[in-house]
């Protein structure tokens, strides 16, 4: 019984120490940045319906849009390029959930790279990551400033997620040495129960006999 | 008994020395021992009259007592060890089958309904076959469907297995039936407790095994999609290797094997259906059905959402998420028992109708903490609440069956059966209820399933003992029908009574005496120690 209190109270401990999101002075929304990049990201396999993970590429870039003011750019160092999921995939899957605060967002989970920022228009050739589960999605670049925080962004979708998106057919994670494993275990189980079975009902009637 | 001449003037020895047990109904001399061919008759523990252990001893493995309270309970723990395997790892299993909250939600449900049948069948099964045959067929026929998890591409493949893997849930039954066939009246409550608490303890321990073994799995290179479905090997192997201990080792009756106990005449087979009618016809059982539905069920459906309650609302990771969801089920190792233990001591103060009280009250505690559960919006609230909530419902499932081997001899596996699945019935319930849909967010859910269970605790006022009395009424003043003999032998007709074949019910009868409360046991009954002299 000490040993659960000890537990108990430790756990209690631990998770008050476990960091909240209050750490952060002021909170990133997503409404506040500014729309000032251009992105697209197109499959390189033309007429494809259904991108593979792990196997086909996605040419994505980014750049300053030409409608932007002149020091817009200024602000930020850094660009974080993050596939997202497309409404679609969001339906009924709450832990996919869009929220305004960028900190409590879970709409763009993946992260595809980060890089320095150059003011000259950049590309990337991406291979999609085996462990992409299967989902639509678009392509959203972030634009981190100094601080570390979103200052400003960009997607390669119009802002109701409904145009240019692509699909992705995620790994099925089978594989045929583990179905063969699984078989011989099964039978290893029902054949053992059997052979006990027979052999207790053998047992029993040569006592019945005697 | 070799020179036994039944009947004849002389012969018997009943009742020379004066320290045999008196029964009201006459007994034959030749029944009176039941000295077996079976050579595992042998005690390590002091025993009552129907070689029930008068002791517990967890530490413990003499023959056939503790043996088979060991075995029992990890057969249980282990069964909760598969069903519940998938709950931690469904944030991984979501992105690779592609599945939605409802999808996520009815395999939950589909996980602990396959239960409410198998339960029942194994009740059934341990009455008329043995608890060491219904434990190993429930282990060892789903050993192929845990496997099975590496063949799963969907929502449909996914909810088809969990549902099988449910069925082995019915070791419960037989783990309580083996125990209440092996340990006397006055402890039943601690050792239905312990086996019920520590076997339970598998639905906290797979949250902490299950992303452990997936870390070390990936840490050797294989993928997440396929890491999860190498992880599900473990549970089933164990599955594997206990049905094989518990048919070694194990033994069905103090006296022996129930097969070889009924070839040699000693234990009469019963008939499924009398014994089906008679845990029917009694409205206790379905009480028990209800009560057990909210508190087991509600443990059974936190097994499989506060993981994904924990990693989805507070944003932890898998393996942190996994430890505070563990908590809550491990804290069945105390807990459980606890409930049995204050169970039996209430019952030693104030017979059976303390140990109705002691089920309101801890069962309705533990759903007004499920309330505040749900409210809670800090982790640290949130996780006193679910520790007090657990405590609560978890020794509300083991004062539980410190009141279900009372309600009936004669089909006591079956109404193990009967409140098992209900248990089942509740989660799956609830699951279906508050937890499938995205009409309440899972903390709303979980406040409203608490809000639920509370409600559903009162029926428990309306258990009566005509000879022990209930929650709010005495026992019953009528001479015949205060007697424990009235209320077992009911369950015989008049033909099987004349028959002698309700004898056990009738030993059982004087065994639980127990349950009168303490004035009314000492007020009548001399024991025959001290009522006679030790010499004639």
């Amino acid at each position: 019984m000490a040993v659960q209190t000890f537990l108990f109270a430790s756990l209690i401990f631990f998770s008050s120490s476990i960091e909240s999101n209050h750490g952060a002075t002021e909170v990133s929304l997503f409404t506040n940045l500014e729309n000032s990049l251009e992105v697209t990201a197109k499959p390189t396999r033309v007429g494809v319906v259904v991108l593979e993970a792990g196997k086909d590429m996605v040419r994505i870039t980014w750049m300053l849009k030409s409608s932007a003011k002149v020091n817009d750019d200024a602000s930020f160092k850094t660009v974080e390029v993050k596939l997202c999921y497309a409404p679609i995939s969001q339906v009924d899957r709450p832990w996919r959930k869009t929220h305004n605060e960028l900190s409590r967002d879970r709409s763009c989970p993946h992260k595809i790279v980060s890089k320095p920022y150059d003011k000259i228009p950049q590309s990337l050739n991406w291979t999609i990551d085996r462990e992409t589960p299967t989902g639509t999605y678009f392509v959203r670049v972030y634009g981190i400033g100094v601080n570390g925080q979103e200052v400003a962004y960009g997607q390669s979708s119009d802002a109701e997620k409904t145009t240019n998106l692509f699909s992705v057919e995620g790994i099925s994670g089978r594989h045929t040495s583990l179905d063969i494993a699984s078989i011989c275990f099964s039978v290893f189980s029902f054949g053992t129960l059997l052979v006990f079975l027979v052999k207790e009902k053998r047992k029993a009637n040569l006592q019945q006999r005697k | 008994m070799a020179s036994n001449e039944e009947g004849s003037i002389g012969t018997s020895m009943h009742g020379v020395t004066a320290r045999e047990q008196v029964y009201s109904f006459s007994v034959d001399a030749s029944s009176q021992t039941l000295q077996s061919d079976d050579p595992t008759a042998k005690f390590g523990l002091p025993v009552d009259s129907e070689h029930r252990a008068k002791v517990f001893k967890p530490l413990s493995f003499a023959k056939p007592h503790m043996r088979a309270f060991h075995l029992g309970w990890i057969s249980f723990f282990t069964c909760f060890i598969s069903t519940f395997a998938a709950a931690p790892l469904v944030p991984i299993i979501r992105d690779n089958l592609d599945l939605t909250k409802t999808d996520v939600g009815n395999a939950g449900v589909a996980s602990v309904s396959g239960a409410i049948f198998s339960r029942l069948a194994m009740g059934a099964v341990c009455d008329l076959l043995g608890a060491r045959y219904g434990t190993a067929f429930s282990l060892m026929l789903t050993a192929p469907t845990v496997f099975s998890m590496s063949f799963v591409t969907g929502p449909v493949g996914y909810l088809a297995v969990r549902f099988m893997i449910g069925f082995c849930l019915a070791t419960f039954v037989s783990c309580q039936y083996w125990t209440s066939v092996m340990f006397n009246g006055k402890i039943i409550g601690l050792v239905n407790g312990c086996a019920g608490g520590w076997g339970d303890m598998g639905g906290g321990v797979t949250q902490l095994l299950m992303p452990m073994v997936f870390q070390v799995i990936r840490l050797a290179g294989a993928t997440p999609f396929m890491a999860w479905r190498i992880a599900f090997f473990i549970p089933g192997f164990l599955q594997v290797v206990v049905g094989v201990l518990v048919l070694t080792l194990g033994q069905d009756l103090p006296d022996g094997n129930l097969s070889t106990l009924q070839k040699s005449g000693q234990v009469s087979k019963d008939k499924f259906s009398k014994v089906f009618w008679f845990a029917v016809k009694n409205y206790r059982t379905w009480i028990l059905f209800v009560l057990y539905g909210f508190s087991m069920g509600i443990e059974l459906t936190i097994n499989n959402v506060i993981s994904g309650y924990f990693f989805d609302r507070f944003n932890l990771k898998l393996q942190t998420a996994g430890i505070v969801a563990a908590s809550f089920g491990m804290a069945n190792f105390f807990a459980r028992p606890f409930g049995g233990y204050a169970s039996d001591l209430a019952a030693r103060l104030f017979g059976m109708r303390g140990r109705l009280w002691i089920l309101w009250i801890f069962q309705t505690v533990g759903a007004l903490f499920c309330i505040w559960l749900g409210r809670a919006s800090s982790l640290p609230i949130a996780i006193l609440a679910m520790m007090l909530f657990s405590v609560g419902t978890q020794a509300a499932c083991g004062a539980l069956f410190g009141v279900a081997p009372f309600v009936s001899r004669r089909s006591l596996g079956l109404i193990s059966g009967l409140t098992g699945a209900g248990g089942n019935f509740g989660s799956g319930l609830t699951q279906l209820l508050f937890f499938s849909t995205s009409k309440f967010s899972t903390a709303d859910g979980l406040s409203l399933m608490g809000a639920m269970a509370a409600l559903c605790t009162v029926p428990v006022a309306f258990i009566h003992f005509p000879q022990w009395g209930s929650m709010f009424l005495r026992p019953s003043s009528d001479g015949e029908r205060s007697k424990e003999e009235y209320y077992y032998s009911s369950e015989w007709t008049e033909e099987e009574k004349r028959q002698g074949l309700h004898e056990g019910s009738i030993k059982f009868a004087e065994n639980s005496r127990s349950e009168r409360s303490r004035k009314v046991a000492l007020a009548d009954f001399p024991t025959p120690e001290t009522g006679t002299p030790t010499h004639v």
